[in-house]
């Protein structure tokens, strides 16, 4: 309990250096004075990831959960969340994609002490956006998510959203041996230099999919969190059109998919909306098919023989009320450049930061694999972590992210939402904010934020692996 | 009788130049579903008498501990071929040589992905070790070296 006090106290401090209080004046006052009060505690469990009559598997949970309990939070509402470890070893939350203070983002070292096994520590903070988050570890981070610590975290609208029913599949990929258990060999130099660690059973909440139940011309809205460590997921919805309404918690213009498929990476949130339009009794197979040859049935959606809930989709507008982002002053920003290097076939450019001079795979031996502007940062986060780049408090920040790498990287960036401008040249339609922006190999993108939010911030790939083998940097807000 | 027999026949097939229409051996391939490499590698493969069936897997490393290979010589692709395994770059003339001599070991690998071997791009600048290995246990022993 000492220690519980120890970093109470710390908190506040931190709050009240100025982390808090800057952040206040650029978001939207609380609505109400009242605190919501929420505990978590983390500890090791036992789930059933085949269902109730399959063999359990050995995981890490949030209060005993996979995933770990849905927070549903209000818009500008402050919460308290209480965070005990039970664990073995140091732990941290990030509550990822919320704007919040430094301070309370979880990072260990840069942010915040990590929470020792037996200790406490409270986050506090109050999102200013609505939308669909999540939460995970940022400490042994490609283990602790590779056990099963991830929980989603949905900030509703001020306004109920017109919908017939508000769905959420959290999905998972686990690396499973034969005896039903996690396999080991966490960061193997194979999975930190290509794709990271892909597993081979995919969950929605925890569970083997079960056919989804619908009705015909009900409206669901339906938020995908990719929760994995590495898979990259392409879901189309056969004999549907799903309407793309937000993406990472921020509402877009609602816009189809190019050719159906909704491209989500780990850590990407997108919402959709889906007009049940198929007849009842009918059957429509959700299919992944990002990996070339391996596509395979996620679920499927399965009608109800009854009549249809109406005769015709609903007239209203799928849109969402936009957050309050601010927006950023392109003409007169200041400019940075990101340039992922390395990996496996990255033409040996890491020789020197990690990679064996002359040999085309890095990363062997748990060195680095991966590099950004010529340094790896590799691990969770520590303390003494020199800023890739500053920006003065305020100012527009115009970002340019080149992946040299012959790798995907959904990129992610810690404390604020970019304004994504264009893709390799071609602007990006449909207002798009997102804190986790899907490259594709050679990609190019132009994407820009206001540096409202004090504090060192990371940006990292989120592909666990390719983090602790050096995708990663950090920039600092004065 | 059958085994000699075989073994004479692989020997014949694999040690003269192979005409457009002669059989081929037969291989499988493991990969990552996203590596290139290796497809240039299943090229320089058929270029060279093998007939390669590619299977994309996205737990490679699995597949390969399976298969017996050591986790310090796991590359990014493991080929099964007339019961032998072969991790990474191997040039063909040593596979060739694996199965002609029909050795009691599991497989052979080299590891690194080396400049210049078949798969790569860049210029040989160094010797290559191609290890020979078993599943029981013991260390890998140099099989040749290139």
């Amino acid at each position: 309990m000492n220690s519980d006090f120890k970093y109470h106290i710390s908190r506040r401090d931190l709050l009240v250096a100025g982390a808090g209080l800057a952040v206040s004046a650029s978001l939207p006052p609380a609505r109400a004075s009242t605190v919501d009060e929420r505990s978590i505690k983390i500890a090791p469990g036992q789930t059933r990831l085949g269902g109730s009559d399959r063999p359990s598997t050995a995981v890490w949970a949030y209060n005993s959960a996979v995933p770990g309990p849905k927070l549903r939070l209000r818009q500008g509402r402050s919460v308290r969340i209480t965070v005990e470890n039970g664990l073995d070893e140091d732990t941290t939350v990030h509550w990822h994609g919320i704007r919040l203070p430094n301070a309370m983002d979880g990072v260990p070292g840069l942010t915040q002490p990590p929470i020792k096994p037996g200790e406490t520590f409270v986050y506090e903070f109050t999102p200013p956006d609505a939308g669909t988050f999540w939460y995970h570890p940022h400490t042994d981070s490609l283990v602790q998510l590779g056990r099963g610590l991830a929980g989603p975290l949905i900030v509703d609208e001020a306004e109920p959203v017109l919908v017939d029913r508000d769905l959420l599949w959290l999905l998972q990929d686990w690396r499973l041996a034969a005896d039903g258990q996690i396999a080991g060999g966490f960061g193997g130099a194979m999975d930190a230099s290509m794709s990271g660690r892909v597993g081979n059973a995919v969950t929605i909440n925890g569970r083997a999919p079960a056919d989804l139940g619908v009705r015909t011309g009900e409206r669901v809205r339906l938020r995908l969190v990719n929760a994995a460590l590495a898979r990259m997921m392409a879901l189309r919805f056969e004999g549907h059109r799903p309407i793309v309404v937000a993406i990472d918690g921020q509402p877009c213009d609602p816009h189809e998919p190019e050719n159906g498929r909704l491209l989500l990476a780990p850590a990407m949130r997108i919402d959709i909306a889906l007009d049940m339009q198929g007849d009842p009794g009918s059957r429509h197979a959700v299919i992944d098919d990002f990996y070339g040859g391996l596509a395979y049935t996620l679920t499927n959606l399965a009608y109800d023989k009854v009549s249809p809930l109406r005769a015709h989709p609903l007239d209203a507008s799928v849109g969402l009320p936009r957050n309050p982002l601010p927006e950023p002053d392109l003409a007169n920003a200041m400019h940075h450049e990101i340039v992922l290097q390395g990996g496996m076939m990255g033409g040996g450019k890491l020789a020197g930061v990690g990679g064996m001079p002359g040999m085309g795979m890095p990363g062997m031996n748990g060195g680095a694999a991966w590099a950004i502007n010529g340094m790896s940062m590799t691990g969770d986060g520590h303390a003494g972590m020199a800023p890739q780049f500053t920006l003065e408090r305020g100012a527009s920040c115009h970002l340019t992210m080149r992946n040299e790498t012959a790798w995907w990287h959904p990129m992610h960036v810690h404390g604020f939402s970019l304004s994504v401008l264009s893709r390799n040249g071609a602007p990006v339609p449909h207002r798009q904010w997102q804190d986790t922006v899907l490259m594709a190999p050679k990609d190019v993108i132009e994407c820009a934020f206001v540096a409202d939010n004090p504090g060192d911030w990371m940006l990292h790939c989120h592909v666990a692996d390719h983090q602790m083998a050096g995708l990663m940097t950090v920039f600092r807000v004065k | 009788m059958k085994l000699t027999y075989r073994l004479a026949a692989l020997a014949l097939l694999i040690s003269t130049p192979m005409p457009a229409f002669a059989a081929t051996i037969d291989a499988v391939m493991y990969k990552n579903p996203s590596c290139s490499c290796c497809e240039t590698y299943a090229a320089y493969l058929e270029r060279n008498g093998f007939k390669v069936d590619i299977k994309p897997t996205n737990d490679l490393s699995q597949v390969s501990a399976r298969l017996g290979v050591p986790a310090d010589l796991e590359g990014c692709h493991s080929v099964v071929v007339g019961g032998y395994v072969v991790d990474g770059f191997v040039p063909v003339d040593v596979v060739k040589k694996m199965l002609v001599e029909h050795p009691a070991i599991t497989g052979i690998a080299m590891a690194g992905m080396p400049m210049g071997s078949p798969g790569m791009r860049g210029q040989k600048t160094e010797s290559w070790k191609i290890y020979a290995f078993t599943r029981d246990g013991k260390a890998p022993t140099v099989y040749a070296t290139e």
